[in-house]
């Protein structure tokens, strides 16, 4: 079976779509579907890999408007979940493209060493004699440390996509709930407070990152893991604990982030006109629809627990 | 040709000897991390380190402990992309915290047992008196090591240990090694140059001037004046492309970088061959499958390991288990023919939550590339290089310095020799790390010793050699292209130096391998883009790795015996009495050069290998 591969090609300022054709193979990959593009029809498509195996996170693309692994995801699955020969293969979303499939990760890095991104360990730790942990304690961060740097999950993140100047990418906050969850760290306050100020309560819960993952790691709940510890330790005075409030009143009846309403209970009348263009942004991009009926979010019960936490922690 | 040099932090220092001013680019500085004094052009690197994986960084944190100290770590993918990144099983290391009767001196016997004696004994030891410290220190870094009951990280046993001393995190040991250091250099503010390409280390007159590298973003070609160069590339698997475990990146670029200044090439025929690669394409299933329990059987069923190795039998060393599938393989008790000829391995006796969680990954892929679910049918499995043991001649342990002042190397790309003709599982992990930390203390105590006694004429000239070549490599029109000759190159190199080895085939080898060197010169790359241009890159590995082939089929022609990853068919004994020797092999001019030294021998006396 011949497959198609729309290609979204960027060379210098150029951009346009290529169609490419390849014969399926049993077991191939995006990434090799890829590979013998470059190989055999046209060696100035440019892309990144490196593993093959799922692990360093160099592959991942879009693929009809999903982010992928390209080394991971079977040509024969895609074939089939879209019920169609012909696939489009663009760049992650939320990333500046540099040429073809290859991305940009400068400014993630850049928002990344916000959260101070490395553990501060305990006083009475040291480099001689390492740490201590329980088993119990490990398990509480652990899968975090799991995270390959792929970027799949900012690719559809829809806070991200309408601004994340004053935002963190999923996988920042997967990596700042594994510092403030482990119990070697000395202080989380310290990441934690970083995390706040750099947008921890401007998630809106889209849950796209979790949807996206490939590891499986659940961003949307790393980050309902910082709202929690906001309150355990007591990082309540901030425009993060009005918003919280306002998570309260809204959420906890429809599970969803009515986000004009809550711009305005948590910033206020002034601030809320001042954001008036996110929501216009929003609209644009299709993320927030003004004539939707909001529904009710299937992990109401979930929010509503953190919820029942966070207020008992007050 | 892009003249700008957008958002990279980097192309520095080149205008501080002004030599890419010089060579007419024109850069434009963006990016408020770039330091003023770079910015002006007054910044010359006291430590330039190549390769961010984990030698690389652990160099890097160690430098930059310094504050006095300029460290830039330049690499060729974003940092995080590396053969580090896909270790799995763990990192060895004597702490005695799992196995109280744990010795250094037990690791470094281990460790000089599995190299066959070709290890520099003198090196192990330093190597297992330090590996435990190295643990600790990762521990206190922020790695997620799983733990045992008393809050220790908890250490396993990998093969050919003879003591549970392998620390680790899930099997994916090596992406929180990689992150873990990558934590500690973003916080650190360790300079990146990344997505830049090393294309030639220059030296005139055994004198260091620095880097010359191509920006993939915009393609400048930019040279980076350095004090001292910490090579840190990583090893050479692609030689035999497909059937390797190792990432596309492990082009041996470093090794023949140093063989053109005339640093030497050590025991490049020793290539490990890990046992466990899968069947269809060589992606490595880990080192724990075997350490977990799991069966190796032959197509009637049989664990074959009992006539190999009765008493370790799966948990024998890597070479021996390797050989033990080829031979099986070749004795018609194999599934599959040519290529595709494979063993079992089996995981049925295993409980599901092992699995579960501790071989998430060899689940994965298992299913992924095979389609079969290891918990229900056993996977076909086969013989794929895994490890480079051989590397840069490193002639002082103690700094990983080599022969050329100024410059020094640490990792996978250097032979220091710690891993003789046989690497054990889970000693790379710590080796990476400890003498990427060993350099990083001998780099910079040598840059504040000598200086910068580089020559900026010298870096001018190898500029505008390489802005020559990338307009001429890539305005060709016609020619064979690069794929093909990596095709034909990895087909010499399995077939005629893989896991088994014999004279004719190698000779025969070897003029393939030197035809392919002609043919490369008239290649055609097909993009003329200075955009992001991965064909070029791809174009300058092959150059490397052909290098390193014909260094490898040399090698293993000088050396008529069988050792670790060396078997020859028609030598198939170890033979101490002539080749209880290095092989150093250089390059003068086009040709190569092969001489021996003696291994340094301390305690242990050179005894025969079984297990
Ligand atoms: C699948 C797999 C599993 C493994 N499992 C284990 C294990 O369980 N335990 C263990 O101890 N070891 C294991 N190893 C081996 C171990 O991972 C490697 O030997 C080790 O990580 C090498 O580290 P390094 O820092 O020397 O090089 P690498 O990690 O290979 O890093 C090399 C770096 O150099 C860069 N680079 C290369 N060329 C250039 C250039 N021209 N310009 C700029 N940058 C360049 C690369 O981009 C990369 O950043 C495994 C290896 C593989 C492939
Ligand atoms: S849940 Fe939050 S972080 Fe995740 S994709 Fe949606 S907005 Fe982004
Ligand atoms: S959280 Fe998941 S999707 Fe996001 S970068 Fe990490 S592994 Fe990739
Ligand atoms: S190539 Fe590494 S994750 Fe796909």
């Amino acid at each position: 079976m011949a497959i198609t591969l729309n290609i979204h090609r960027t060379v210098a300022d150029k951009k346009w779509v290529q169609e490419y054709k390849v014969e399926l193979k049993k077991g191939m990959t995006i990434l090799e579907a890829l590979n013998e593009i470059k190989a055999m029809q046209d060696p100035t498509l440019s892309f990144t890999a490196s593993c093959r195996s799922s692990i360093c996170g160099a592959c991942a693309v879009r693929v009809n408007g999903n982010a992928e692994l390209a080394c991971e995801v079977l040509v024969e699955d895609l074939v089939k979940r879209y019920k169609s020969e012909t696939l489009t293969v663009e760049p992650l979303g939320n990333f500046k493209v540099l040429r073809d499939l290859i991305v940009d990760w400068d400014p993630k890095f850049d928002r990344m060493k916000k959260i101070k991104p490395s553990l501060h360990p305990k006083k009475e730790f040291s480099p001689e004699k390492g740490c201590k942990q329980s088993i119990a304690d490990f398990k509480k961060y652990d899968e975090y440390a799991g995270c390959i740097l792929c970027g799949a999950c900012v690719s559809e993140c829809n806070k991200s996509t309408v601004d994340e100047k004053d935002f963190l990418d999923p996988f920042t906050f997967v990596k700042a709930a594994k510092l403030v969850l482990d119990s070697r760290s000395r202080d989380p306050k310290e990441h934690l407070q970083a995390v706040i100020d750099a947008g921890l309560w401007k998630c809106m819960k889209c849950q796209e990152c979790t949807a996206n993952c490939p590891k499986g790691l659940k961003p949307a709940e790393a980050i309902e893991k910082l709202h929690e510890a906001t309150f355990k330790l007591g990082l309540t005075s901030s425009v993060g604990a009005n918003h919280a409030k306002a998570l309260y009143d809204d959420i906890y009846n429809t599970g969803r982030l009515d986000e004009s309403k809550l711009s305005i209970q948590s910033e206020g009348l002034v601030a809320a006109a001042l954001r008036a263009p996110f929501a216009m942004r929003l609209m644009k991009t299709g993320k927030l629809d003004p004539f939707e009926k909001v529904p009710v979010n299937p992990e109401i019960n979930k929010i509503r627990d953190i919820l029942k936490n966070a207020k008992e922690a007050e | 040709m892009a003249e700008q040099i957008s958002r990279r932090t980097f192309i520095k220092a080149g205008v501080a000897v002004g030599a890419a001013v010089a060579a007419g680019t024109y850069f434009e500085w963006q990016g408020n991390n770039i330091p003023a004094a770079v910015q002006k052009g007054t910044a010359l690197y006291d430590v330039l380190i190549i390769g961010s994986g984990g030698a690389g960084m652990r160099a890097a944190l160690e430098a930059a402990k310094d504050k006095n100290i300029k460290v830039a770590i330049m690499t060729k993918l974003i940092p995080t992309r590396s053969a580090t990144t896909m270790a799995q099983g763990g990192m060895n290391g004597c702490t005695g915290v799992t196995d109280s009767k744990d010795t250094p001196e037990s690791h470094a016997f281990d460790t000089v047992k599995g190299g066959d004696y070709l290890c520099d004994q003198d090196a192990v030891e330093y190597f297992a008196e330090n590996a435990g410290k190295i643990i600790y220190e990762m521990d206190y870094y922020g790695y997620p090591y799983h733990r045992q009951e008393d809050g220790s990280f908890h250490q396993r046993k990998m093969g050919g240990s003879s003591h549970a001393r392998a620390a680790y995190y899930a099997d994916e040991s090596g992406l929180a090694t990689v992150h873990t250091l990558f934590e500690q250099c973003l916080e650190q503010n360790v300079e990146m140059i990344s997505e830049c390409q090393m294309l030639e280390i220059v030296v005139k007159d055994e004198k260091l001037s620095g880097v010359i590298a191509v920006d993939m973003r915009s393609g400048n070609i930019v040279s980076v004046p350095a004090k001292t160069v910490i090579v840190a590339t990583g090893g050479y698997g692609r030689a035999y492309w497909i059937r390797t475990t190792n990432p596309y990146s492990s082009t041996g670029d470093g090794i023949a970088a140093c063989l053109n200044i005339g640093v030497p090439f050590k025991d490049p025929e020793m290539v490990q061959f890990h046992p466990t690669g899968l069947a269809i394409n060589g992606v490595l299933l880990s080192e724990s499958s075997r350490s977990e329990g799991a069966y190796l059987l032959n197509k009637n069923g049989e664990r074959f390991m009992k006539k190999y190795a009765p008493d370790k039998m799966e948990l024998a060393t890597r070479d021996i288990v390797a050989r033990s599938i080829e031979t099986e393989i070749s004795e018609g008790r194999g599934i599959g023919e040519g290529l595709n000829a494979a063993v079992y391995l089996d995981f049925r006796h295993i409980p599901k939550e092992i699995i579960k969680e501790r071989l998430g990954q060899v689940y994965d892929l298992s299913l992924r590339f095979e389609g079969v679910d290891i918990t229900e049918k056993p996977v076909p499995i086969r013989c794929s290089c895994h490890y480079s043991m051989g590397g840069i001649d490193v002639i002082d342990y103690k700094t990983c310095a080599t022969k050329v002042p100024g410059v020094f190397a640490a990792g996978e790309c250097s032979c220091v020799s710690i891993h003789g003709a046989n690497r054990l599982g889970a000693n790379s992990l710590s080796e990476v790390l400890m003498f990427g930390k060993t350099a990083g203390i001998g780099a910079p105590a040598y840059a504040k010793k000598v200086g910068y006694v580089g020559d900026k004429e010298a870096l001018n000239a190898a500029l505008a050699k390489w802005n020559k070549t990338f307009e001429e490599v890539t305005a060709r029109t016609s020619g064979p292209r690069v794929v093909e000759l990596r095709d034909k190159m990895a087909a010499s190199m399995w077939f005629k130096a893989g896991v088994y080895r014999e004279e004719n085939q190698l000779q025969e080898g070897l003029k393939e391998i030197d035809d392919l060197i002609k043919e490369y010169k008239i290649c055609y790359v097909g993009d003329a883009s200075r955009n992001y241009n991965t064909a070029f890159m791809n174009y300058i590995e092959l150059g490397n790795l052909l290098l390193v082939s014909k260094a490898i089929i040399m090698g293993a022609i000088a050396r008529k015996e069988s050792r670790g990853g060396h078997s020859r068919k028609d030598f198939p004994k170890r033979d101490d009495k002539n080749f209880l020797k290095h092989t150093i092999i250089s390059k003068v001019g086009d040709e190569f050069k092969t001489e021996y030294r003696d291994v340094v021998i301390t305690k242990f006396k050179p005894a025969e290998r079984t297990y």
